[in-house]
């Protein structure tokens, strides 16, 4: 006994009644083997023998331990007990199954310990066998528990992964995406499809599958009798799971299935609002998912797969409204840009082209602009093919009688929205375009096509406007400078040149002009009235007329000024227009000239070089704050002297300063001292300020007293003989030399420059060619000479009958070769 | 280009070609090129000169190539030219043979169609 008075365990207890060692070693609560190192039984316990229904006759001495085992497990003896046994001397539980007598497995337990002799030889083994039939339920029990946790916990992390994806998509289609690849993760399905509600057209489209092949996938009406309709008309998840079922409630659908084996479909609503409410849920579309084979859906799968319908539904609701939010913005975009883009051009013709590019590509794959103008109309498209034209003239004609919008619908054998482009009630044409079939948001897309249509339509009606107005001002302005200048008056020549802005700009108000005054008194004009368009152009014809009238014999420049000053007061437009005018007194050679504000007039007199005539300077007409005192002042011109009067779009260029211009004009005026006067206020207003300009030019260049002697320079180039020539024969006629000789002289002296360019200058394009020719009473004479290698003449046949035409044509020809050639003939004038 | 100084029409078998204005060493080549893309294949071929006011060596070297293609094809082609005038002047002091032209277009025509 101990101290505390509780049993003393160190001693065995002496236990109330006898217990027989064998007994415990028999009936044990677990089975003892004894073998011998090979394995063969030498003892055994009835607790064994109970167990496996052997009798101990079957196995001593007969079986060995491992001939009890399964298969594998004789194998798992042999590579990993034995070897650990003979190694260690012991082993502890070890899980073997033994077979029992009847072949029923009963899973153990065992522990061995082996047993030396006295040599350290193997003697026996001893084993201990447990039942482990429970624990091994258990266990598998536990394996069956975590795999379906495994399972639902991977159908979580797919469907937390499409979640993700679906916060993520922005569109209705990557949102119609991410809800298709769901199924097959997360259930294992074999295919699955996605039907998006448009409600416009109140149909169900079928948007995306993974496998389109499958089943029947195509659009249908809301109202369908198909499963998928009617899914999405109830809101409610249904589950069609087996071939039966679907035979008795969706004929469609256990079609579909038979063709394409499917054993269980799943069809699930993707709705929006509450979630617990389902009559206040909307249903935006269905997925639809199947299995090959009959699946049964545990509870949690459904609770998921609810979950996902919602989620999706919620998604796609966000998409769209966020599709809805970005096209509304790209559509504002498109129209702000629009309209930007068509006023940067002004001209109708290309703002109608402009039109028609902005909205193809970017909202159409094709478009065409019909305005109702001029006899022709006028049309411009953009993209291609072009739809069906006799079809599509009937629907302009239908806009353009009702004036109401025409759009495209399904199977309209057009395909394209005819939309009227209407001014103040009135259509003036159409603008057509295809569009991509959209498939949803008709009404935003037709609000928009109208403002488009508005927009245009202004556009367009404001360019013809300005092109009516342009032609208008254009027409005008080409009237009241075509030429009624005087000519044919051997006294003077005038020659004369409109050059308008090259830009697309309104016509300008410059203007020249030249009249008699009296029979010996020439007055010549050149004048810029501000501003441009239809304005200028009418206030030009009034100075002009005014002029006209307030010339006289008797008033001179100032007074003439004085009385456009007066003018202004009743035409205020008129206002600030520049002039400058100059009367020539044929018979004195006397010129008087004033300049109201204009630039100053540029004299070349026979000898020295051109001068500008900077006197008799006074402010623009109407002018208030600038000095009125109109005066005038008188120079007396020799014979042969140039007068040149323009505007400032001759001198002024950007990025040159004005007195610049004015050394540039007089340097290229006095080059041009010989030139013939035809062609050379062109040639001026060509070097002065080119083709690419940007205001108008006006040029008048006057030429005084008969010359008696014409001398001319003139390039290498055969555009220039013609002109020549217009100057030769103007002077000729002046000269009174009758027609066959002027016809003769004009021929010879054509064919004698021709050779000099054609032979003298063939190797040198900048040469000059001198003409010089004079009247006398009974003959006409011209020289024409030029400083180039000839190659004699009669090697060619060609320029060989030059040669005779000139013979034959004059009387007298000589020519005198030294360096370069000179040619000298002369015709006898018919006396008349 | 050169519509300013050429135009054609068509009288009776023959393609008729209008020339006015100056044709001269500038503007022949450019001139014949014209005429000749136009008549190549016409039967028969008139030529209205008497709107031109100057013709020189290189407007005559023109006609006489047309002229010399098409008789060498045996087609057959007047030269139209006023009473008085440059064109005639030129041509006469050229020797154009005077069989080759006419005063009166209409006469040449029927001519040409006899």
């Amino acid at each position: 006994m101990s101290e505390t008075g509780g049993p003393d365990v160190t001693q065995e207890l002496r236990l109330p009644w006898d217990d027989d060692p064998e007994d415990l070693y028999e009936h044990a609560p677990c089975g003892y083997l004894t073998t011998l190192p090979d394995g063969t039984i030498v003892r055994v316990n009835e607790t064994f023998l109970a167990w496996t229904g052997y009798t101990r006759a079957d196995l001593i001495g007969h079986r060995r331990f491992r001939d009890l085992l399964t298969p594998g497990c004789q194998l798992y003896h042999e590579t990993h007990y034995a070897p650990l046994l003979s190694m260690q001397g012991e082993v502890h539980e070890i899980a073997l199954d033994v077979v029992c007598r009847d072949g029923r497995r009963v899973p153990t337990l065992v522990n061995s310990v082996l047993e030396r002799g006295p040599g350290g030889a193997p003697r026996i083994i001893r084993t201990m066998v447990f039942n482990a039939t429970e624990r091994r339920g258990y266990e598998q029990e536990l394996l069956a528990a975590r795999r379906a946790a495994e399972d639902s916990e991977r159908r979580v992390r797919v469907l937390q992964q499409i979640v993700a994806d679906l916060a993520a998509a922005p569109t209705e289609a990557e949102v119609a995406e991410a809800v298709l690849g769901a199924p097959e993760p997360a259930f294992q399905a074999a295919s699955s499809s996605i039907y998006l509600i448009d409600p416009d057209r109140d149909q169900l489209i079928a948007v995306a599958s993974t496998d389109p092949m499958t089943g029947n996938w195509e659009d249908m009406p809301c109202s369908s009798d198909r499963a998928v309709a009617e899914v999405a008309r109830r809101g409610d998840l249904h589950v069609i799971g087996s071939l039966a079922d679907a035979d008795e409630h969706f004929p469609d659908l256990a079609q579909s299935m038979r063709d394409s084996g499917r054993g269980t479909v799943v069809l699930l609503p993707l709705t929006t609002g509450p979630a617990d409410d389902q009559n206040g849920a909307t249903v935006l579309g269905v997925l639809a998912f199947s299995f090959r084979e009959e699946r049964a859906l545990s509870d949690g799968e459904l609770r998921v797969i609810r979950l996902l319908g919602q989620q999706a539904g919620q998604a796609l609701d966000r998409a769209r409204l966020y599709d809805d939010a970005r096209r509304r913005e790209e559509r504002s975009l498109f129209l702000a840009g629009t309209t930007r883009a068509l006023d940067e051009e002004h001209r109708l013709l290309q703002r109608a082209r402009r039109l028609v590019e902005r909205v193809v590509p970017e909202i159409a794959d094709w478009a065409t602009v019909r305005l109702q103008v001029g006899p022709a109309g006028l049309v411009e498209y953009a993209g291609g093919p072009a739809p069906d034209p006799e079809a599509l003239a009937v629907r302009v004609a239908e806009v353009i009688e009702s004036a109401a919008p025409a759009y495209a619908t399904d199977g309209d054998g057009v395909g394209c929205t005819v939309l009227p482009l209407t001014v103040r009630g009135r259509v003036i044409g159409t603008l057509a375009l295809r569009m991509a079939p959209d498939r949803r948001g008709a009404d935003a897309e037709r609000l928009f096509l109208v403002d488009l249509a508005d927009r245009a339509g202004l556009a367009l009606e404001n360019a013809r406007l300005y092109e009516q107005e342009r032609a208008i001002a254009r027409t005008l302005q080409r009237s009241l400078l075509a030429g009624d200048v005087p000519g044919g008056d051997t006294r003077f020549a005038v020659e004369t040149y409109y050059q308008a802005a090259a830009q697309d700009l309104e016509v300008g108000g410059d203007w020249f002009d030249a009249f008699m005054i009296t029979p010996n008194k020439l007055a010549v004009v050149v004048g810029d009235v501000v501003g441009r368009g239809i304005d200028a152009a009418t206030t030009m014809g009034q100075l002009r007329s005014a002029i006209r009238a307030l010339a006289s014999a008797e008033n001179g420049p100032a007074r003439l000024l004085e009385g456009l000053d007066r003018f202004c007061e009743r035409v205020d437009s008129a206002r600030m227009a520049t002039v400058v005018y100059a009367e020539v007194d044929l018979i004195s050679g006397e010129l008087s000239y004033g300049c109201a504000g204009h630039l100053p007039p540029l004299l070349h007199e026979p000898a020295g070089s051109p001068q500008y005539l900077l006197q008799a300077r006074s402010a623009p007409l109407g002018s208030r704050a600038g000095d009125r005192r109109r005066t005038e002042h008188r120079v007396r011109l020799a014979s042969g002297s140039r007068l040149l009067l323009y505007t400032d779009g001759l001198v002024e260029r950007r990025g040159r300063p004005i007195d610049r211009g004015f050394e540039v004009l007089a340097r290229e005026y006095a080059r041009r001292r010989d030139a013939p006067l035809k062609g050379l206020t062109a040639g001026l207003a060509d070097t002065m300020v080119g083709r690419d300009h940007g205001d108008d030019v006006c040029l008048l260049c006057l030429t005084l007293g008969t010359e008696e002697r014409l001398e001319r320079s003139i390039g290498a180039d055969p555009l220039q003989i013609a002109l020549l020539r217009a100057d030769l024969r103007g002077w000729l006629i002046g000269h009174a030399v009758d027609t066959e000789c002027v016809n003769a002289v004009l021929l010879a002296c054509s064919e004698a420059v021709a050779n000099a360019i054609e032979h003298g200058y063939r190797d040198d394009p900048f040469g000059v060619v001198d003409v010089a020719a004079t009247v006398s009473a009974d003959a006409v004479e011209v020289r024409v000479a030029d400083r180039g290698s000839w190659r004699g003449p009669g090697t060619d046949f060609v320029r060989g009958r030059g040669l005779q035409l000139i013979e034959d044509s004059m009387d007298e020809v000589f020519f005198d070769r030294g360096e370069g050639t000179t040619v000298t003939m002369r015709r006898h004038r018919e006396t008349p | 280009m050169t519509d300013e100084w050429v135009s054609f029409s068509q009288r009776g078998v023959a393609a008729l070609v209008h020339l006015r204005g100056e044709i001269d060493l500038a503007n022949a080549n450019d001139i014949g090129r014209a005429i000749v893309a136009r008549v190549t294949d016409a039967d028969a071929v008139l030529i209205d000169l008497t709107a031109v006011s100057f013709l020189d060596s290189a407007g005559v070297r023109l006609l006489d190539l047309i002229v010399g293609d098409l008789d060498d094809r045996g087609r057959p082609v007047k030269l139209v030219v006023g009473e008085r005038g440059a064109a005639r002047m030129t041509l006469q002091l050229c020797a154009f043979r005077t069989d080759l032209l006419a005063t009166d277009l209409d006469r040449a025509a029927e001519e040409l169609a006899g």
